[in-house]
């Protein structure tokens, strides 16, 4: 077995040091050695997103992501967005949009459309379509999602 | 470099991992050892050359590309590649030379540096060297890059002034790995064309320059070029789409490029 | 039929309002509970070593080096699971039927890749894939059978020795005269048909976490499961432990779409090993063995052929279908339920008088094929509405106009379809007045014109569907299947504390049901939503269940619903006449409280329980004696069901160049009865299509000759993204309510069952100046352009 490394990876907020495997992915770091289990796996090779996160404020996939690699790196979850008694702007967006049915590709699609509201400025619903092509529902037809994304962006622009 | 000396050929360079990482998660590639080259200082610089060129760090994301005023400024072709370069997550993360060495011949980058005429930077025990794009990939998934060297700067020459652009991709949904993809770059003075150059993605087994295509526009025009692309690619069969519809797309894709390449070196 | 008088729904409080979901607040914050997430104290994970034959002899097996190797706990094979687990079988009365034992562990012989054959029980996952490499397999090749046209032949050879032939299952509908229909017709159309293989996805793949706890002696089991009442009974003959010693649960389940059905393998493999070792044990599917092993859908071929007058009536249909069901009979809906569904449902909506078809499960070396949204159904109305449009166009009839023509009309109900499905009552012709209207259908055709005009591919498509949801107890889900699916049971308690409390046998994978069910229960109670806790999903719950399949949860769950609320609200009102001193006409609920009508005499719900569950005298003993407590238990049995139909419309455009198809509009106009949340019917219709556009233009498990699945991971196997699916239009018809209790239809499946034969006829109408007929689905560009380049040939 190979000799762990230490990291400390600020989650959320709070540095965590741990020991792990090298080969250990960024995603299980999160939902095994920190319990933070609103980041999910829907596929290890990237296509899906539903384990997108934020490491130094950019959208990755924390699949394809080492835990080492985010040694000294800032790294911003699901759970960083509101909380169930006080759901951020984006989470209370999707909720009233019913943006979201089964849950599990929720987490990513609020990650990517965190970044991709501060990087892009979404003139068109084509563009929020774009911009959510890396992650994949099969529950809500994206309808919904980009109808909250559009009103997420609405209030960015102060309209 | 000495780690990957040291490890005989068996380490694995770790730059974005997007492309290397779902190979290790799917369990067929297998590696004791990476080398995570992310913490190397000054790879990721986009620098402006005097002959209008660029010269780009091979730890320059593909977010950092997508969003650069040079690169949109003096190689808009590149610009419009980039938008269709997987997801926002993924470029993100990825890097210039990570594709490169890659090198899977449906990538984008890969297809843009033998477009551009870029010069690849590797870097040995040895030193440096410049590998010419052409000569830098030799089959799908494969490059001259010896075990123990890395890309470390991607040099695009200036492209002369009036050269129209053209860029299209045609992949089964946005950010996939392209079924074909074709691009043109025409150069035109006073009202001729004094240079064309094509380039095919996903149609060959690495990205190729379209000889005859270029020889047939500089002849007969689009109509000859777009048939001719049909020779310049030998495209495979797979599940995405067999080697005659990708034949039927170098040629349709052609011809719109060159359309559109020649409208814009008009402007 | 109408609802019954004594519940009145005139005028709904919640029903039909869009009353945002109870579940979104812990899915959107991260703290849904899903079985990946689930942790337990000294648990262990399992990795399955998995066949790469498709049909072979198992010649060795050598676990030594994989148990030796450190962090790995224990190893199991075939051998040990047939030691731990008894046999079991998806059985039938369907006459033809052959039933298959199906290993969960591989003993003798693989039949399909991917079958689990050895499962590796570590201290983490990686450890256990770490020891699936150091397992020694060896096998001897059989022939492998990968087309259903060869398998089926007599002299094929047998995937199950003890079985006659690979044919799982064959059954034969008629009606009328066939033969004479088509020798009188003014024109007929037909060919053959392929819809192919597809698999669920959902993003959330499979995972089971069991325990057993020794002083108890009780397995628990937590799996993504849409089933729960029907695993814990299944699993229960399985390891003989009686009900309360196995208790199965779904939690947060992220998706379910029927690929999560049936029981699974690595259910019982983990059951069998937590029982065995005596501790947690957990398993997390990876994508590719998703890909490669949840039940898949559809798969037929067929030949068919349509009859019609002159004047554009249907004379007759026939049919013949062959079923690609995989390498076993899956549990429990039997390699029936999708193939049999095709010709039971393929006359569809349409008056038809003489109908003759034939159906055939046939076993190949496959993934089984399961229940997956729709079931058979899309096939159906693919083959009906694409027969339907050629003959339109042989006759020079337009296809909306064939389909007025030939849609069952309202005064024709009851109507019995050609196979014996009798449609009660729905709203046929006006969806698809709607959906012209809609989509507005003639200013289309004129703007299909001009862009023929410039060259351009430009297609409407119609489709119109009916199908049967909220089955009752008058028809198995899957007929001759021995498993009741025509009930299902719901207890609503009002405890000590104040609180309801309903109680379902039905799970949820996203369809909301913890608000829609709170919404009918607070209406029939008089609580505010947000005071109904629903639970779903957990075998100890209710005495029977069986879960969410076939659209039966609104139905199923709102009827049981109401009528257990109906029966603590009679009761309520009973107490409050009490304690208030009045008549119990005179009394009512709203908003959480009991009120003496035209008074300001008054109390809590929440009181009121007090007083009879604790303050002793209140409430006298004889009043007390009869009531019980404020609770009650009910099973609702629709008998019939009710028939939901819609019809689609859709206007494409295909690249002449790529062959690339374009959505430009899409609309759905449906029946589905009385809405209880409009954002969820809407949600619900959105997905439906959405898979039904994966469906029609992308999605495709492949096999190649050696069964190899070539389709295992989300870059090979296609699924849209958001920049694929349009818009959708979703419009609910008011047409009569059916006569279930509380007047609601299911509307789950819909979109799916329409959209692939919609998109199918929109490309055909935007390919027929070159003559081209979709024959196949998915139309993929690389069909498309096969199509084209052999229409330009001749």
């Amino acid at each position: 077995m190979t000799a762990k490394i230490s990291i400390t990876v600020t989650v959320n907020g709070t540095a965590q040091a741990a020991d792990v495997e090298p080969r250990l992915l960024l995603a299980d770091f999160l939902r095994e050695n920190l319990d933070l289990t609103g980041t999910h796996v829907g596929c290890e090779h990237g296509i899906c997103g539903a384990c997108t996160v934020l490491m130094n404020g950019d959208s990755v996939r924390s699949c394809l992501t080492f835990a080492v690699q985010a040694d000294g790196a800032e790294v911003e979850t699901v759970e960083s967005l509101g909380s169930i008694d006080e759901l951020g702007p984006l989470q209370q967006a999707f909720r009233e949009k019913h943006a979201l049915q089964c849950g599990f590709c929720t987490p990513g699609m609020l990650m990517t459309a965190t970044d991709m509201l501060r990087k892009y400025p979404l003139e068109t619903d084509d563009d929020i379509r774009d911009g959510l092509s890396g992650n994949i529902c099969r529950c809500t037809g994206y309808q919904n999602i980009v109808a909250a994304v559009r009103s997420a962006a609405d209030k960015r622009d102060g309209k | 470099m000495a780690a990957l000396a040291a490890s005989n050929g068996d380490a694995k360079v770790l730059a974005g991992g997007q492309s290397l990482v779902p190979m290790l998660n799917f369990r067929v590639v297998d590696a004791p050892l990476f080398v995570d080259i992310n913490g190397i200082e000054g790879l990721d610089l986009i620098e402006e050359k005097e002959d209008g060129g660029l010269r780009i760090g091979a730890l320059t994301r593909h977010f950092a590309l997508e969003t650069s005023v040079s690169v949109r400024d003096r190689f808009p072709v590149l610009h419009e590649a980039m938008k269709h370069v997987a997801h926002l997550a993924i470029r993100n993360r990825g890097t210039i030379g990570g594709s490169l060495s890659h090198a899977d011949p449906a990538a984008e980058l890969p297809m843009m540096a033998v477009l551009l005429d870029a010069k690849i930077v590797a870097a040995g025990p040895d030193g440096e060297r410049e590998i010419p794009a052409g000569d830098f990939f030799t089959a799908p998934l494969t490059t001259v890059l010896a075990p123990d060297e890395i890309v470390v700067a991607v040099d695009l020459p200036g492209l002369p002034a009036a050269t129209g652009w053209g860029f299209e991709e045609f992949a089964q949904r946005r950010g996939d790995f392209a079924v074909a993809g074709v691009a043109a770059l025409v150069t035109r003075e006073g009202g001729t064309v004094t240079n064309t150059r094509i380039a095919l993605m996903g149609l060959h087994d690495t990205p190729v320059r379209a000889r005859s295509a270029e020889a047939a526009f500089g002849e007969s025009g689009i109509e000859a070029a777009a048939v001719a692309a049909r020779q310049d690619a030998d495209p495979m069969n797979d599940l995405h789409g067999s080697a005659d519809y990708r034949r039927h797309l170098a040629e349709a894709l052609t011809r719109r490029v060159l359309t559109a390449a020649l409208e814009r070196a008009v402007q | 039929m109408s609802p019954p008088d004594d519940i009145d729904l005139t005028r709904p409080q919640f029903i039909g309002a869009k009353v945002m979901r109870r579940e979104d607040p812990r899915l959107l914050a991260g703290e849904g509970n899903y079985v990946a997430d689930i942790k337990r104290h000294g648990m262990l994970h399992i990795a399955f070593r998995r066949s790469d034959h498709a049909h072979a002899l198992i010649t060795n097996v050598d676990v030594s080096a994989a148990q030796a190797m450190e962090g790995v706990v224990a190893v199991y094979t075939g051998a040990d699971i047939t030691r731990l687990a008894n046999p079991y079988q998806a059985t039938s009365r369907m006459k033809n039927y052959q039933a298959t034992f199906i290993p969960p562990l591989a003993v003798d012989k693989v039949r399909y890749v991917g079958e689990a054959v050895v499962a590796v029980v570590a201290i983490s996952r990686y450890v256990a894939e770490d020891a699936l490499a150091l397992v020694e397999l060896e096998y001897e090749s059989l022939a492998v059978l990968v087309d259903p046209e060869e398998a089926l032949k007599p002299d094929a050879p047998k995937l199950h020795d003890d079985l006659e032939s690979n044919i799982l299952a064959a059954r034969e509908f008629a009606r009328g005269e066939v033969a004479e229909a088509f020798a009188d017709a003014a024109a007929t159309a037909g060919g053959r048909f392929h819809f192919t293989r597809t698999t669920p996805v959902t993003i959330e793949a499979r995972a089971s976490v069991a325990e057993y706890d020794k002083g108890t002696r009780t397995l628990t089991l937590h799996c993504t499961t849409q089933i729960p009442g029907i695993v814990r009974d299944k699993l229960s003959e399985i390891f003989d432990l009686p009900g309360p010693r196995i208790r199965v649960i779904a939690p947060d389940v992220g998706g379910g779409f029927g690929g999560k059905t049936s029981l699974y393998s690595e259910e019982i493999v983990a059951c069998a090993i937590a029982r065995d070792l005596g501790k947690p044990v957990k398993w997390v599917s990876d994508r590719m063995e998703d890909l490669m092993t949840t039940g898949n859908a559809f798969d037929e071929i067929v030949d068919a052929e349509i009859a019609v007058a002159e004047d554009g009536r249907i004379l007759g249909v026939k049919a013949d279908v062959i079923g690609d069901v995989g390498a076993y009979s899956i549990y429990p809906w039997t390699a029936t339920i999708e193939p049999v569904q095709v010709v039971s449902f393929l006359p569809g909506p349409y008056r038809i008088a003489n109908y003759a078809a034939r159906v055939r499960a046939v076993a190949t070396n496959k993934t089984l094929t399961g229940a997956y949204r729709g079931v058979g159904r899309p096939i159906s109305v693919f083959v009906m509405d694409r027969l339907l449009d050629m003959a339109a166009r042989k006759i020079g009839m337009d296809p909306a106009e064939i389909r007025r023509r030939n849609l069952v009309n309202d005064d024709e109900f009851p109507y019995k379809a050609a196979s014996g499905l009798v449609w009660d009552k729905s709203a046929f012709q006006a969806c698809l007045r709607e959906a012209a209207d809609g989509i507005g259908y003639d200013e289309l055709r004129r703007e299909q014109a001009a862009a023929r005009a410039d060259g351009r591919w430009v297609g409407i498509g119609v489709a119109c569907y009916a199908e049967l949801t909220g089955v009752g107890s008058r028809i198995a889900v899957a007929p001759g299947m021995p498993i009741n699916t025509g009930t299902e049971t719901c207890n609503v308690a009002i405890d000590s504390t104040g609180a309801v409390t309903a109680s379902f046998g039905l799970a949820s994978q996203g369809q909301g049901m913890e608000t829609t069910l709170a919404q009918v229960v607070a209406e029939e109670l008089g609580v505010k939503v947000e005071d109904v806790d629903i639970v779903l999903g957990d075998t100890a719950s209710v005495s029977h269940g069986t879960g969410t399949y076939a659209s039966r949860g609104a139905v199923f769950g709102g009827g049981a619903g109401i009528l257990a609320a109906k029966a603590v609200h009679e009761k309520i009102v009973r107490v409050a006449g009490h304690l208030l001193e009045a008549a119990v006409e005179d009394i009512e609920t709203g908003n959480g409280d009991v009120r003496v009508k035209g008074t300001d005499k008054s109390m809590t719900i929440r009181d009121l329980a007090r007083a009879l569950y604790s303050d002793m005298g209140r409430v006298p003993k004889d009043m007390r004696d009869e009531i019980d407590n404020l609770e009650a238990t009910k099973v609702y049995d629709p008998f019939f069901g009710t028939t939901t139909s819609a019809s689609h419309m859709c206007l494409i455009e295909v690249d002449p160049e790529t062959y690339k198809v374009e959505i430009k509009r899409y609309i759905v106009v449906e029946d589905c009865g009385r809405v209880i949340n409009p954002l969820i019917a809407d949600g619900q219709a959105h997905g439906g299509v959405a898979q039904g556009i994966g469906v029609a233009l992308m999605e495709e498990v492949i096999h190649d000759k050696t069964g190899q699945v070539l389709t295992a991971s989300l870059v090979d196997y296609v699924v849209p993204s958001a920049v694929e699916i349009p818009s959708i239009d979703v419009v609910h018809v008011e047409a009569e309510l059916p006569g279930t209790v509380g007047g609601f239809r299911g509307l789950g499946e819909g979109g799916t069952i329409g959209a692939p034969a919609c998109i199918a006829n929109a490309i055909s109408d935007a390919l027929s100046p070159l003559g081209i007929e979709i024959m196949e689905i998915p139309a993929t560009p690389e069909r498309l352009f096969r199509l084209v380049e052999a229409a330009k040939a001749d």
